[in-house]
């Protein structure tokens, strides 16, 4: 695994903050670990040393596809679902292998704009701790 | 009336199921239906203005600050348990 490279993507603009983070604005996504199974590092730009580690759910939740809520799409500006980039927080706890991921409240990115928002899915159907590796 | 709440002071109103309370100049929260100890509300809110139970809210922030800045030693082994190849058919590189 390498180094992080240097910030390749244009900054993700989130100006909700995240929850519990609420002046957390600006943040660069830093891909990590093996190309292809959709991981990323959501750095801070305004806290130091902030950063969260995100998947995109392709790879390791290849079943996830939930639906925007119309209110949370207009919010970000989203017509078009092909535009839509979700990414999901995952939770590193001291055992590596419970590592767990929040698929009841993704980060969903405007991939036009770069506007991003961490929205409550509605359903009751998805977990706020949904194991990331199947053991 | 006031009551207090984790220590903020709190507006204390009595409603009838029909009636509402306006929160600035365009929140508007009415009470559809009281049956026993549950209450439906409809909240009428500008799209800016996020909605959410308290509860959900609070795991949520939680959630998250377990979930900040993972250490480097946690993700040097999260990096040694995922497969080195993604198993689904996402993006070639």
């Amino acid at each position: 695994m390498s180094a992080p490279a240097a910030v390749d993507l244009p900054a993700l603009d989130l100006p909700a903050g995240l929850f519990g983070f609420p002046d957390a604005h600006r943040f660069a996504l830093v891909e990590w670990g093996e190309p292809g199974l959709g991981l990323f590092l959501l750095r801070c730009l305004d806290t130091e040393g902030l950063e969260f580690l995100v998947a995109a759910p392709h790879a390791l939740f290849p079943d996830y596809a939930p639906e925007i809520p119309d209110a949370d799409a207009d919010r970000l500006g989203l017509t078009d679902p092909s535009d839509a980039l979700l990414l999901v927080i995952v939770t590193l706890p001291d055992r590596v292998e419970d590592a767990t991921a929040n698929l009841l409240a993704p980060v969903v990115v405007n991939a036009r704009t770069r506007r991003a928002e961490q929205i409550v899915l509605d359903t009751g159907s998805h977990s706020m701790r949904a194991p990331l590796t199947r053991s | 009336m006031l009551s207090r709440r984790e220590g903020a002071a709190v507006l204390v109103l009595t409603r009838k199921a029909g009636q509402s309370v306006m929160i600035g100049q365009d929140v508007v929260v009415t009470v559809f239906e009281v049956r026993g100890d549950t209450v439906r509300l409809g909240i009428q809110a500008p799209r800016e203005v996020a909605v959410h139970r308290e509860e959900v809210f609070r795991e949520l922030q939680r959630a998250n600050r377990s979930a900040a800045s993972p250490s480097p030693a946690a993700l040097e082994s999260l990096g040694r348990l995922l497969p080195t190849r993604a198993p689904t058919d996402g993006p070639e590189r």
